[in-house]
């Protein structure tokens, strides 16, 4: 299963490399993008991670008893909670707050209604459409491979997104804590995750190239640009 | 319920990567979409596909055809009267320069007319056309040319439980290819083969076919080139595999043609390139009535009005042998329904109930994926 986790990593590369590499991303870090760009995109972050706690339930739901204490700990960090032993509390912001707080530090929060409209419409139409997979493992590992597919390249890019964001849209550091959380904390949930990926086929007893099939189909289409800048985004200026 | 205004919408909706199709073949969708308007504010929906290479059409014959010719033969036309046979009656059969028969655009404006006046009067197509099944199972479709990526695409395919897959041939290595597919999806799936006309002979056709027996095809689309039916049926008499007619088979004559000289085992039907669901309704219970069986098939491209179409076609017909389509957003970045028509694991998906077509389209999306826009009639507001 290591061979599953290297060409895992490498479809996550590829298409890190795509969004960088895109012209809309480009303008936004180059500071030649319009103000109207940036919101966009920012609406677009919003939208396309307020509702990640659900997913990362889903995932917790079907984890291999190996990956359960870290996909907790993922689970309950996106919830503001740290885990303590036996005891959990609530001493961060969870990560749906700390969207807001972009979105609001950005001056937007008369977006966040429909943004977190459209985010629940986007888990609908993801409950509703009929299931390719025959089985659960099957599907979870799917939706397994995008999400730490975000994970992955949020650690290797939200810094710089964050970087852009202050010098060309304004944006004061309490408003991109979003950003730098995911910077600082996601190096280790991208490496944990990869691992999670090859362990979860490797519990499930899956065999190796259908896992591998099953991962090029979740990413046959560049996940990143589909969410910040193409169909699954708002039209440019939408947010303006 | 007179009609008032119609919108022809022109998109270009991007592929997703291949799962379905040949990325060097076709980048994005060029359905065109028809919205007609009546005057008590009801809409329908419809679409054609243009496909040069069959009807002849291209997206602008189409629009031009739809605009100038379809739509003033049914402006101000009272709908009330709702048949499945109706809308199609109206439609005039006038020729199109450089056309083989403009049925994309016919298909259009049949299915937008269907739909509002199935939706005015809170009807759907079951109730005008009798369903014989409920549940439709889709196959598959290999267009790659290059085994190793057929193979993938095959894989892809089997993981998510398709038990049919049909093979493009007539370009590059077919045993190579066929071969590859064939011990990627095992001994138990059925294998489709699709010439496109590739063959000039019924002689080079049938050696072609020879050579791809130990691979067990099930049954090989238009072999030949669209002529006259009596090669289809001399190559009939010279293979063992089941010959299904595509491109030979656009118009009622062509079906009386092929039925007449016993050219084929089985017509391939599909609502864009036989005018539109009534007639390719009519033509696949001449093949029933016949003993041909049929196969419900698609355009590359199509989006869930087509999609709906084609499900309610496969639903109606008596002796479906295969049927293609409803890849939604398996094959195109954004479909423009609220519903999701694709079909799911294993191929299977439902029939579809519901006013008119049984699906909600997204104006919203229309204006999105739109190259261009041609409006007729006056601008209906409720």
């Amino acid at each position: 299963m290591s061979d599953l986790r290297a060409r895992v990593e490498a479809l996550y590369a590829a298409q890190a490399d795509e969004l960088t590499g895109h012209p809309e991303f480009r303008a936004l870090e180059a500071g030649t993008a319009p103000k109207a760009a940036y919101d966009t995109f920012l609406s677009n972050v919003v939208r396309a991670h307020m509702r990640s706690p659900k997913i990362v339930a889903f995932l917790y739901a079907l984890s291999p008893p190996a990956a359960t204490e870290d996909l907790l700990h993922n689970l309950l960090e996106e919830l503001g909670i740290s885990a303590g032993g036996s005891e959990a509390k609530e001493d961060g912001t969870s990560h749906p707050a700390l969207l807001r707080g972009l979105a609001e530090g950005a001056g937007l929060a008369d977006r966040l209604p429909e943004l977190e409209r459209l985010a629940e419409g986007d888990i609908r139409t993801l409950v509703s459409e009929p299931l390719m997979y025959g089985t659960l493992k099957d599907v979870g590992l799917s939706a397994l491979v995008e999400v730490i597919a975000f994970e992955w390249m949020l650690s290797r890019t939200a810094s710089r997104i964050a970087t852009a964001l202050a010098a060309h849209r304004g944006l004061a550091p309490d408003a991109l804590a979003w950003f730098t959380h995911h910077a600082e904390v996601d190096i280790g949930h991208a490496e944990q995750g990869l691992d999670a990926i090859r362990d979860y086929a490797a519990y499930y007893a899956m065999d190796p190239e259908d896992a591998a099939t099953i991962a090029e189909m979740s990413m046959r289409e560049n996940v990143f640009v589909r969410r910040y800048f193409g169909e699954l985004a708002l039209a440019p200026g939408a947010a303006s | 319920m007179r009609l008032v205004a119609a919108e022809i919408f022109a998109l270009r909706i991007p592929f997703v990567e291949a799962f379905a199709h040949s990325a060097k073949d076709r980048a994005a969708s060029d359905a065109v979409v028809v919205k007609v308007t009546a005057e008590d504010g009801t809409v329908g929906y419809g679409e054609g596909l243009p496909r040069p290479y069959v009807t002849g059409e291209t997206t602008e014959s189409m629009i031009a055809h739809l605009a100038d010719v379809l739509w003033p033969a049914v402006v101000d036309r009272d709908l009330a009267a709702w048949s499945v046979d109706l809308p199609a009656a109206w439609l005039p059969d006038l020729p199109a320069p450089g056309v083989v028969a403009p049925h994309a655009a016919r298909a259009a404006l049949e299915l937008a007319m269907l739909d509002a006046t199935l939706r005015g009067a809170g009807r759907g197509v079951a109730d005008v056309v009798p369903f014989v099944r409920r549940q439709v199972t889709y196959s598959g479709v290999v267009t790659a040319s290059d085994p190793a990526r057929a193979a993938k695409l095959a894989r892809q395919m089997k993981l998510v439980g398709l038990g049919a897959f049909k093979v493009k041939i007539g370009v590059g290595d077919d045993v190579a290819r066929i071969a590859a597919v064939r011990e990627v999806v095992g001994p138990e799936a059925e294998l489709r083969a699709d010439a496109n006309g590739a063959w000039a002979t019924p002689e080079i056709a049938a050696a072609a076919l020879a050579a791809l027996a130990p691979y067990g095809l099930a049954a090989c689309e238009q072999p030949l080139p669209r002529g006259p039916a009596s090669e289809l049926a001399r190559l009939r008499g010279l293979t063992g595999v089941p010959i299904m007619a595509d491109e030979s088979l656009i118009t009622e004559a062509d079906a009386d043609a092929l039925i007449a000289a016993a050219a084929v085992d089985i017509f391939n039907v599909r609502v864009s390139k036989n005018g539109g669901l009534a007639r390719a309704l009519a033509i696949a219970r001449k093949a029933t009535a016949h003993g041909i069986a049929v196969q419900v098939g698609s355009q590359v491209g199509e989006t869930a009005i087509l999609s709906a179409a084609g499900r309610h076609l496969a639903c109606a017909v008596a002796d479906l042998r295969a049927a293609e389509g409803s890849f939604g957003t398996l094959l195109l970045a954004e479909d423009i329904a609220s519903e999701p028509v694709r079909f799911g694991h294993k191929g299977l998906a439902s029939a579809i109930t519901g006013p008119g077509l049984g699906i909600r389209v997204r104006d919203e999306l229309l204006r999105k994926y739109a190259l261009e826009v041609v409006t007729r009639g006056a601008r209906v507001t409720r």
